[in-house]
């Protein structure tokens, strides 16, 4: 009984670490304490954003279809999803494409078998949507064709009429002219007036002309459903059946150890042929062996060239938004001390923070991109490149100079917050506190380390949250314009790609960034509530 | 389970024999000095012999892994090849030389391959469309004859003028070919489409019509906006205006300039340099690409383009729709909704010895460099033709035809073996006016508006 007690207030204390307080009356109402409360509580905290998200969705359905752009409609909930699946599949189909490269053995019979079965099915799916295709396509051509048609007769019939109805005018006019009497002000006013009226009215019936045609391209700007449905569906089944095809080259012809037990026949047959030559023919034949076998070690490391896929991006942006995050903090945080510490140090520091502070990271990326690749200039051949190319973990993210480019612009966004607040943190420390230290004549480190930061903590780590949420934001469009590697590019590929489910793509994006932000903001709550104890600082 | 076990039996007998018909193919492969590689490229569908080259596999039969990347903008892009990010790119004709001569970024860029032929159109909005009919009634009608001038645009621009307005037009680069081609298309009806001067790096002196540089994916939204009333660019940008209905193509460079260059590979010199043999099999992937691109059956009809289209609409390569790729990649072009023509010859890609790096193509464009003042002190012929053997690099592109030659891949008439790197002469433009390779000043001279040089 005791333990269940106890188990209760430890999961009590983690909820309350980790600010998921909403779960809280949860386990009290499984403790039984006061249901009633609890229940009020679990209705207010959980029941009703629940309801929150259902009607926003709704709403969002709802709403989203009249929302017309020249791209199509918004897109609702469902072809959001749609697109989320399509994102997913592609990435796991380069993960596939990469693991069929590297397959060997009875796995890789298996896969191909697999994949060739597969491909059947496909190329039956594929005809069948063509024919499907068509088929739409044709209907609706008939239709647009049955409703333009006498909308077409009658702006045709209405522009030959207007036509000649102006040249008639213009003749009559012409003619009425011959017959003006030089210096009679009021018969040339009249006419004047009769050539004006002809002009209004010829510029009327343009107007008719273009409201008409104006209905006419409407018509033809109609996005038929039934087609996007069915291009939808094609589309489904030829890109699959392209990328089973090339699956099953990688399986095949194409896969690491055919190559490599190719490669291997061959120089063995090589070697063979060199044991009975002489002479010239001799060593060229050494040669060709000496050069195949480097070829064959070469391809024996090689990997297959994947290209990024999103969930590489998402990893690349959030590792380039720490690195980004601890260069800023490495800045913020000894600078915040000095200012907090010292207020002729914060006097001189305030000028660059005021000026520094509200510059927007589209200024901050071009600046940082000229100077980063001007010290880097051949990453290719920088050591420190390599060097980094070469850790283990880190190695994979390639970190080029976009990418350093795009962490310096984080840094120099997100430090501002932190920067502040451990000023605010260090100035607010208890006299008392401080004067204790005196008392003991603490050494300035000991000081530091002892009573400073300690008591700062707090206020610095609610600064940093502040910052990573900054940098966060701020990364998204520093990718977007660097074209560095990371959900940033992947928006703005999306936007250049302009097809039919780019929109749907992008909305995707929102959510992956809302809720990896969220994420990131909840770990550095939990944090924040690690460091602050009873009687420091609070926010 | 006995008809499985079978199915791969019969698998693995198929691998043999792929086995040994490989081993061929491995014993012609180059040592390449680097192989694993990363190329860059612009969402346009004449990036087609990269990724067609990366995915058909004819990469990897040169013992090449390519990472293909897609650049946000052409000048990134040539920063990218220059600082070392990217091995090479899919590059406008003229930005190899320029960055070979310094006009913008400097850096000794050279090419051996031609990606293609054509495949630009100029659209405007739908407004000035209807301008422009009301000023030619031949236009006013769902199927206009072409080639259309720029004349019936003269009066719209005119009449802005008196308005104290410029007309604003988008082209995709200062250096691009879609800036020459569409400054040839205004000034064939007269109208100047301005200079660039040692002060005005912009283009805008005495213009009548202004040009800015759109990235070629963002066109159709900023027509859209009104920024600008009409752009010049590759497709799909083009066939994208039609169907999301904001603008009418009225005219593609073909009919500007019969079978014009269009975009080359362009790498660094120093990474030639670096990479002899890489370079050479490179070349030699992405010939057989643009062959497989350009094969047609005996009807004429191009059997590997749908597939290609297919290919190229995936959302890591163009990513437009497929269907609105699908039209200028088979043969077709939308000038209207209600205007589709064929146009078998819009995107070419191998035939005619388009792949082949003419030096008179890179002279070409140096001449329009100079007519419009990029190029700003009077140059001599010899110049010209220093500069365009600084650049172009026939001997390459021979050597790995040659190999390919030996290998099969290609037939001997498809190659100018003997070429001088110079084409015929020819009058296959838009006003008429004869182009010949060797005599850079006189064409210069030849025409009404732009820079005119004396005769050394």
């Amino acid at each position: 009984m005791k333990l269940l007690k106890q188990l209760k207030y430890s999961l009590l204390k983690v909820i309350d670490l980790s600010g998921l307080t909403f779960l809280a009356p949860i386990v009290r109402l499984c403790y039984g304490e006061e249901p009633k409360v609890q229940l009020q509580k679990i209705g207010q905290w959980i029941l009703v954003p629940i309801a929150g998200v259902c009607a926003f969705l709704f709403l969002w359905h709802i709403t989203s279809g009249s929302i017309q752009t020249k791209s199509g409609t918004l897109p609702n909930p469902v072809e959001t999803w749609q697109g989320y699946n399509a994102i997913d599949t592609q990435a796991e189909r380069e993960g596939l494409k990469k693991t069929s490269y590297e397959l060997v053995g009875e796995e890789r019979d298996q896969m191909l078998a697999d994949a060739e079965d597969r491909l059947a099915e496909v190329k039956v799916q594929v005809a069948e949507t063509n024919a499907a295709v068509t088929a739409a396509k044709e209907a609706v051509d008939a239709q647009t064709k049955e409703l333009i048609a006498p909308l077409d007769k009658e702006y045709k019939e209405l522009k030959s009429q207007y036509k000649a109805a102006s040249k008639a005018r213009k003749a009559v006019l012409v003619t009425d002219a011959d017959s003006l009497k030089a210096g009679n002000v009021a018969e040339y006013n009249a006419y004047y007036e009769k050539v004006e009226e002809s002009v209004v009215k010829t510029a009327q019936e343009k107007e008719e002309l273009s409201i008409l045609k104006k209905k006419i391209d409407k018509i033809r700007e109609i996005k038929s459903p039934e087609v996007a449905k069915a291009l939808l569906e094609q589309t489904f089944a030829a890109e699959e059946a392209q990328y089973l095809s090339k699956q099953i080259e990688l399986l095949s012809d194409r896969n690491r150890a055919v190559q490599v037990e190719t490669a291997t026949g061959m120089i063995s047959t090589y070697n063979e042929e060199f044991l009975s030559l002489t002479g010239k023919a001799a060593y060229d034949k050494a040669r060709s062996i000496a050069k195949a076998k480097e070829r064959l070690s070469k391809m024996e490391s090689s990997s297959y060239a994947q290209p990024a896929t999103i969930w590489y991006q998402v990893k690349r942006s959030i590792f380039c938004v720490f690195t980004g995050f601890i260069i800023g903090t490495a800045i913020a945080v000894p600078i915040g001390i000095l200012c907090g510490l010292n207020s002729t140090f914060m006097a001189a520091m305030t000028p660059f923070i005021a000026i520094f502070k509200p510059v927007s990271p589209i200024v901050w990326l071009p600046i940082a991109l000229i100077i980063v690749s001007g010290l880097i200039p051949d990453p290719d051949n920088n050591p420190l490149m390599l060097f980094l190319w070469d850790l283990p973990l880190i190695g994979e993210y390639k970190i080029n100079p976009a990418f350093i480019a795009s962490a310096v612009t984080v840094a120099l966004c997100s430090l501002w917050a932190t920067l502040a607040n451990t000023a605010l943190g260090v100035a607010s420390i208890d006299k008392d506190h401080m004067n204790v230290a005196r008392v003991l004549k603490l050494g300035f480190f000991a000081r530091l380390f002892k009573i400073v930061i300690p008591s700062a903590l707090p206020l610095i780590f609610a600064g940093l949250r502040i910052s990573l949420g900054v940098g966060w934001m701020v990364l998204i469009a520093a990718e977007l314009l660097s074209s560095s590697e990371g959900i940033g590019k992947f928006v703005w590929d999306q936007f250049n790609n302009g097809a039919s489910d780019s929109l749907a793509k992008m909305m995707v994006v929102v959510f992956l960034v809302g809720i990896i932000g969220l994420i990131l903001d909840r770990i550095m709550i939990v944090f924040q509530r690690m460091v602050t104890f009873e009687g420091s600082v609070s926010v | 389970m006995k008809a499985h076990t079978l199915k791969q039996h019969v698998g693995s007998l198929s691998l043999a024999a792929g086995m040994a018909m490989t081993s061929f193919v491995a014993a012609e492969q180059l040592d390449v000095e680097k192989s694993e590689l990363k190329f860059g490229f612009i969402k346009l569908t004449d990036c087609a012999p990269i990724v067609i080259a990366k995915e058909k596999g004819f990469f990897e039969d040169e013992g090449l892994q390519v990472d293909v990347v897609a650049q946000p903008n052409w000048k990134t892009l040539l920063d990218n090849v220059i600082s070392g990010d990217l091995d090479g790119a899919h590059m406008l004709s003229g930005q190899p030389l320029a960055a070979t001569i310094g006009f913008g970024t400097k850096a000794h860029i050279i090419t051996a391959f031609t990606m293609d032929l054509n495949g630009n159109g100029i659209t405007v909005s739908n407004n000035i469309w209807e301008q422009m009919q009301a000023n030619d009634e031949k236009l006013d009608s769902d199927t206009p004859p072409h080639p259309i001038t720029a004349d019936s645009l003269k009066p719209i621009v005119e009449e802005k003028l008196e308005d104290g307005e410029k007309l604003q037009m988008g082209m995709v680069f200062p250096t691009s070919t879609h800036n020459y081609e569409l400054r040839y298309w205004l000034a064939a009806a007269g109208i100047n489409p301005g200079m660039y001067t040692k002060s005005d790096v912009g283009g805008r002196t005495d213009a009548q019509v202004e040009l800015s540089v759109t990235p070629p994916p963002m066109m159709p939204a900023t027509l859209e906006s009104g920024n600008i009333q009409g752009y010049c660019v590759g497709e799909p940008w083009n066939q994208q205006a039609v169907s999301k209905g904001i603008g009418v193509p009225v005219t593609t460079n073909y009919d500007i300039w019969k079978n014009n260059p269009e975009k080359v590979f362009g790498v660094s010199k120093s990474w030639a340099d670096e990479n002899p043999q890489t370079y050479l099999a490179v070349t030699k992937a992405l010939i057989r690409a643009g062959k497989w691109l350009d094969a047609a059956d005996e009807s004429g009809k191009l059997v590997n383009r749908e597939e290609a289209a297919r290919i190229l609409s995936r959302s890591d390569y163009v990513g437009a729709d497929y269907d609105v790729i699908k039209n200028s990649m088979t043969g077709y072009f939308y000038f209207q909704k209600t205007d589709k023509r064929e146009m078998p010859e819009f995107n070419v890609f191998f035939k005619d010895h388009a792949t082949y790096p003419w030096y008179s193509d890179g002279i070409w464009f140096l001449t329009q460099m100079r007519r419009w003042g990029q190029i700003s002190e009077p140059k001599s012929k010899d110049w010209y033709y220093e500069t365009a053997k600084s650049v172009y690099k026939p001997e390459v592109y021979l050597a790995a035809a040659k190999l390919l030659l030996e290998d099969g891949h290609v037939e001997k008439a498809e190659i100018p073996w003997d070429a001088d790197g110079f084409k015929a002469p020819t009058k296959d433009f838009i006003d008429g006016v004869e182009y010949n390779g060797k005599e850079p000043i006189k064409y210069l001279n030849s025409h009404t508006i732009g820079n005119k040089d004396p005769e050394a």
